[in-house]
């Protein structure tokens, strides 16, 4: 599995951050860094629950 | 197998629905996912799913044209962001969420706390106060003034300005007949004003001078201040009244937030799922499509009722009761998508201030009965009095 950024639909408005800080951050500037793009097993719920909080749908999982 | 969408006899602009729409949204959300309703000519999208998946595909649920509900708004709303498809959209959005999105407002975050505290303290120092006007109309009024830059004419009349603009995107009724003067008005100074009506470096003057250096197209700044304007005031201001009554009505749940403030997002995002600022949105059909089962015909008009779906049992468990510890972080409130809420960060700025400094100095606030007025698009308390204030 894979999360997909759509970069220039991302805001910066930080919910996915919260809600898996092991695999997203946002960065000095305000700019989302995915800590790996390759999800396994046991960060499955993290990364769809990051999917699912950001409010401008910037994120996918493939 | 599809079938014909059921009908209900419900008119969403009927002053009693507008008041209170949640038997209403109830009564809708049993008949089926997507309801047509005659008195409207329009298809009412009333689940949790059914709302999430129109709102994350634009290309069936098209904004162009669309988002009002009576042709005078949609004329006048074409070529802004609120009102257009990508690609134009996507151009249209980067101007509009340059200033505005959270990366670009985090320098604003103590401010905006250092007057929230400063406007709560003084009222809960006064014993008693009028919540709307003294404090979910004062706050977002000077925020927003401060950010934008504006001063003199544009001032004075931000309030009606902004509670016009909403006001005429529901049909061809008395309240939009009424306010589509008032709404000119701000049409009016958008398209005239300029940069040196603005308070120098504001936000306001900003779009001035990125339009000046060619970063977005000519005659674009006058634009996105009325979205601005239009978008963002009315309903950070409801949101603030509701918040201020929920807490009144729910000291459980204030003192919830006392104990523990990280749930102070959580919270603003319960008052955001409780009572929905804005009661219907509109979107219209491209294809033949079926929703839920349901067959709903290319070119139909949809009207997406927010509040529906953050109620929805389908989704939320116990979805009546006002309880902060759920978090709903993926109410819909704020919409969902390319189109979601491009003010969504500062509201949350001015209404997490409130609710920190209202949780840090009250145990208790006995407030009297709040009016409602009603109005077509923003769903919000006319007055709250609020009568007794019990300290910490």
């Amino acid at each position: 599995m894979k999360i997909v950024l759509d970069r220039p639909r991302c805001e910066g408005h930080g919910l996915c951050e919260e809600a898996a800080p092991e695999l997203m951050h946002l960065d000095d500037d305000g700019e989302l860094v995915l800590v790996r793009e390759e999800i396994g097993e046991a960060d499955a719920a993290a990364a769809r629950a990051a999917v699912r909080v950001c409010p401008v749908a910037a994120l996918r999982l493939t | 197998m599809t079938d014909s969408a059921p009908v209900s006899d419900i008119d969403l602009f009927d002053d009693q629905v507008l008041v209170d729409p949640y038997p209403a949204y109830a009564a809708l959300r049993d008949l089926g996912g997507v309801v047509r309703l005659p008195a409207n000519d329009v298809y009412a999208l009333t689940r949790y799913e059914v709302i999430r998946g129109a709102l994350g595909d634009w290309e069936t649920f098209s904004s162009e044209g669309a988002i009002g509900f009576n042709p005078m708004v949609n004329q006048a709303l074409t070529g802004t962001s609120l009102a257009s498809d990508p690609p134009a959209h996507t151009r249209l959005r980067a101007a509009l969420t340059a200033n505005l999105s959270p990366r670009a407002l985090r320098g604003l975050k103590a401010g905006i706390e250092a007057k929230a505290d400063a406007l709560v303290g003084k009222l809960l120092a006064q014993g008693s106060f009028e919540a709307v006007d003294a404090l979910a109309r004062a706050l977002p009024l000077e925020v927003v003034a401060d950010l934008i830059g504006f001063t003199g004419r544009a001032r004075d009349n931000m309030l009606r300005w902004g509670q016009a603009a909403m006001q005429v995107i529901g049909p061809m009724n008395r309240r939009t007949a009424e306010s589509f003067p008032i709404a000119g008005e701000l049409y009016e100074w958008c398209s005239t004003v300029t940069a040196e009506d603005l308070t120098p470096g504001s936000v306001g003057r900003g779009i001035f001078e990125a339009e000046a250096r060619g970063e977005i197209p000519p005659g674009t700044a006058g634009h996105i201040i009325h979205q601005y304007l239009g978008a963002g005031v009315d309903t950070t201001i409801a949101s603030i009244g509701n918040l201020v009554a929920l807490f009144a009505a729910h000291p459980d749940q204030l003192a919830l937030v006392r104990e523990d403030p990280s749930l102070i997002p959580a919270a603003f995002n319960e008052v955001l799922r409780y009572w929905a600022p804005l009661h219907a949105w509109g979107r219209r059909v491209t294809r033949d499509v079926e929703i839920d089962g349901v067959r709903v015909p290319a070119g139909a008009k949809v009207a997406i009722l927010f509040g529906a779906g953050n109620r929805d049992p389908r989704h939320y468990e116990d979805p009546d009761a006002f309880l902060v510890r759920r978090n709903p972080v993926d109410h819909l409130s704020f919409g969902y998508g390319p189109h979601g809420c491009a003010g969504q960060g500062l509201a949350r700025l001015e209404a997490h201030a409130v609710i920190g400094a209202l949780a840090r100095r009250v145990e208790r606030l006995v407030a009297g009965t709040e009016v409602r007025v009603p109005a077509n698009v923003t769903r919000s308390i006319e007055e709250l009095p609020v009568l007794e204030v019990i300290p910490v």
